[in-house]
């Protein structure tokens, strides 16, 4: 059984009018990148750092095609991060697309991507945000989740607080435990009173799929193959998840069963995580 | 028939490995988790004349233990009862056809025959193999003259990607519906075969509508290992062996005990062989969005890369124009990953000049499960990028 430090969750659910600025000189430490098109409300400010060298050492910097899969992977990796941050069972990020990329190659401490994309929530149907971020993956023998730079201030999203307060009231309150599978079911149907539950599983898995992640993966959720409420515990509702995750690279679809805890006020985090085994039997009804 | 139990065995296995339930013998018990670890709990299926035996087995060990499922012929049984009731009304005619839902192996292959019944004079059908598990290997041929050079497209090679042979059929019912009306179509059939292979791997595509919905291979055991199927994209002589895919059977990326081992694929590598005469090769898969060309299995690019580049170029923008679809383009080994023994790689080895491989939707928000009331847009979008490539290359004689 695996724990997993709890990550609180600061949500910031004002809407701020649409900045007009020009675009941030790649000279200043810190950009403010806006959005200028029509009705955006949204502002991105992720920590945008320039090729940082050391005395004496030369960083080998190289310029990748953002369609490529080391500037897409790198990509995804943000996503995770964004969502373990600011996802919600009514908030869950994509990165639509990778812009420009790059990687420094820092020695000892890892491989270094800096990427500008554009990403978007596409559980509120948010608008597309322009935004950079950098992701180090870290070397050595044993894997070590990588690490993404963003700062403080973060995502500014859509207004969702109405509806997850009446999420959060409606669950707590709820007669019976819910409790589902197979979402979204073979033929891609979902429920609509479980489509939250499976914004909730896309965040809560993004943990998961943040410290899997490395150079060689490139995760999505596949499937909730089960959700099971629990008791709320310290204002928290709390559910038990089975996952099944798809690394693109490898092609496999791994199972995880998580204890996941939300509320609108501390978000999601997740109390523990389990890889489960693989079945290689002949009746394999499940991966 | 399955009447029994399956029981959970929990957490006491560390005494224990599978030697001890040799104490029973082995074919009592149908593990479907193996015990690998003392930790880990073991789902076993125990047929019904077993069960007194086993049940005194773990109380005297004191294993603990949950029976998840009383009667899994049962389960079975409502499970087929299900599927009957939503399969009730089979369509007469291809234009009953609902092309926005998924259809099982047997429902693709009556819409095939009918297709043929409803145009004798311009569709065929060629079973040009069987697959292991003895099912027919079908191609429909969409031809209007003798000797003609050939297109060739397949769909469903990955059993999963279950939006691959809904579009597949989707296209069969488009040309048909085009010929004699859409200008291009038309010149390019009044020069060309078209070969359409919809359910290319159908054991693997069985499977996941009875057993397991994310099983990707074919369904051929392999020799010393519990471990069933190849990835028959990995199955192809071009690289085969190579980084890229994996030696080991329990991979998805298996490769096979050698190229073209898997008779899915001995299939079509006999056909195009035979025909002598294909001009363009499109293998479609899903997920990711992407337009591929060769290679996977080497950084060298291919002689032709700027001409296919530029057309696979053409091609998604055809394709975004309809509902504003993002699609990446480029080779195999830059835009996804290095993969050894793939098809397109074999074809475009044997001189087929235009080989590409498609990844349809989505980019992973929904990844394999594919709602429905995507298939009709994805297909959509999809024949227009095969339009431009099927028109380049009659455009371009070689």
């Amino acid at each position: 059984m695996h724990r997993f430090c709890s990550v609180c969750v600061v949500l910031f659910s004002l809407v701020w009018p649409c900045l007009v600025q020009p675009q941030t000189p790649t000279s200043q430490p810190l950009g403010l990148t806006s959005l200028h098109e029509g009705n955006c409300s949204c502002a991105l400010r992720l920590h945008h750092t320039e090729p940082t060298s050391q005395e004496g050492l030369v960083m080998t910097s190289r310029e990748l095609n953002p369609q490529f899969y080391e500037a897409s992977r790198a990509g995804r990796v943000v996503q995770h991060h964004l969502n373990t941050l600011y996802g919600s069972p009514f908030r869950v990020y994509v990165v639509t697309q990778v812009h420009t990329a790059r990687t420094e190659d820092t020695g000892d401490d890892g491989m270094k991507y800096v990427l500008e994309f554009s990403v978007k929530d596409w559980a509120s149907e948010g608008p597309e945000c322009k935004a950079s971020a950098e992701v180090l993956y870290p070397r050595g023998d044993v894997h070590q989740p990588p690490k993404v730079q963003s700062s403080p201030d973060g995502l500014l999203q859509a207004n969702t607080s109405d509806k997850e307060q009446a999420f959060y009231q409606r669950y707590s309150a709820a007669a019976g435990p819910v409790s589902a599978k197979d979402i979204p079911d073979s033929y891609g149907h979902i429920d609509p009173e479980m489509e939250h539950f499976w914004h909730l599983a896309w965040v809560a898995s993004s943990f998961i799929m943040l410290n899997e992640s490395s150079e060689n993966t490139l995760y999505s959720l596949a499937q909730v193959a089960k959700v099971t409420q629990l008791n709320i515990q310290d204002g928290q509702l709390r559910f038990e998840l089975q996952v099944l995750l798809h690394d693109m690279v490898s092609q496999n679809i791994n199972r995880w069963k998580l204890q996941v805890s939300w509320s609108p006020a501390d978000g999601v985090q997740v109390l523990e995580m389990e890889l489960l085994p693989r079945c290689h039997c002949k009746s394999q009804t499940r991966p | 028939k399955m009447k029994g139990l399956v029981i959970v065995l929990a957490l006491f296995l560390c005494v224990f490995g599978k030697e001890t339930f040799e104490g029973l013998s082995d074919s009592l018990l149908d593990f479907w988790t193996e015990p690998i670890h003392d930790s880990l709990a073991v789902d076993v299926r125990v047929p019904f004349h077993s069960l007194q035996a086993v049940r005194a087995f773990l109380g005297y060990h004191e294993i603990h233990y949950e029976i998840m499922i009383h009667d899994l012929q049962d389960l079975m049984d409502e499970e087929q009862r299900e599927m009957m009731k939503s399969r009730a009304s089979q369509p007469r005619t291809t234009d009953g056809y609902d092309y926005a839902s998924y259809h099982t192996f047997s429902e693709i292959t009556s819409f095939m025959d009918m297709l043929v019944q409803e145009k004798p004079n311009f569709v065929s059908k060629l079973v040009i193999g069987k697959s292991y598990e003895g099912r027919p290997l079908n191609v429909l041929k969409f031809s209007t003259g003798a000797n003609r050079p050939g297109i060739w497209i397949d769909t469903g090679i990955h059993a999963r990607e279950w939006v691959t042979p809904a579009s597949g059929t989707w296209f069969a019912k488009k040309i048909v519906s085009d010929y004699g009306h859409d200008t291009v179509l038309t010149a390019i059939l009044d020069k060309f075969d078209i070969f359409l292979e919809i359910v290319t791997n159908p054991d693997g595509f069985h499977f996941t509508h009875t057993s397991n919905r994310m099983w990707r291979k074919t369904r051929k055991p392999n020799d010393g290992s519990i471990c069933v199927g190849v990835d028959a994209n990995r199955n192809w002589d071009a690289g085969f062996s190579g980084a890229g895919s994996s030696n080991n059977p329990c991979s998805e990326t298996y490769r096979g005990p050698s190229a073209h081992s898997e008779p899915e694929v001995k299939a079509i590598v006999d056909f195009v062989k035979s025909h002598g005469n294909l001009k363009a090769f499109v293998s479609i898969h899903s997920y990711s969005q992407m337009l591929l060309y060769p290679y996977g299995y080497t950084r060298t690019p291919c002689k032709d890369q700027a001409e296919l580049d530029e057309l696979a170029k053409k091609a998604v923008t055809d394709l975004k124009s309809l509902y504003g679809t993002n699609y990446k383009y480029g080779s195999i080994i830059n835009v996804i990953y290095q993969a050894s023994g793939g098809t397109i790689d074999w074809t475009y080895n044997q001189g087929i000049k235009y080989s590409y491989t498609f990844e349809l939707r989505d980019t992973g928000r929904y990844g394999f499960m594919l709602p429905a009331n995507q298939i009709i847009p994805t297909a959509e979008e999809t024949w227009l990028a095969l339009m431009a490539i099927m028109e380049h290359t009659k455009n371009n004689p070689y």
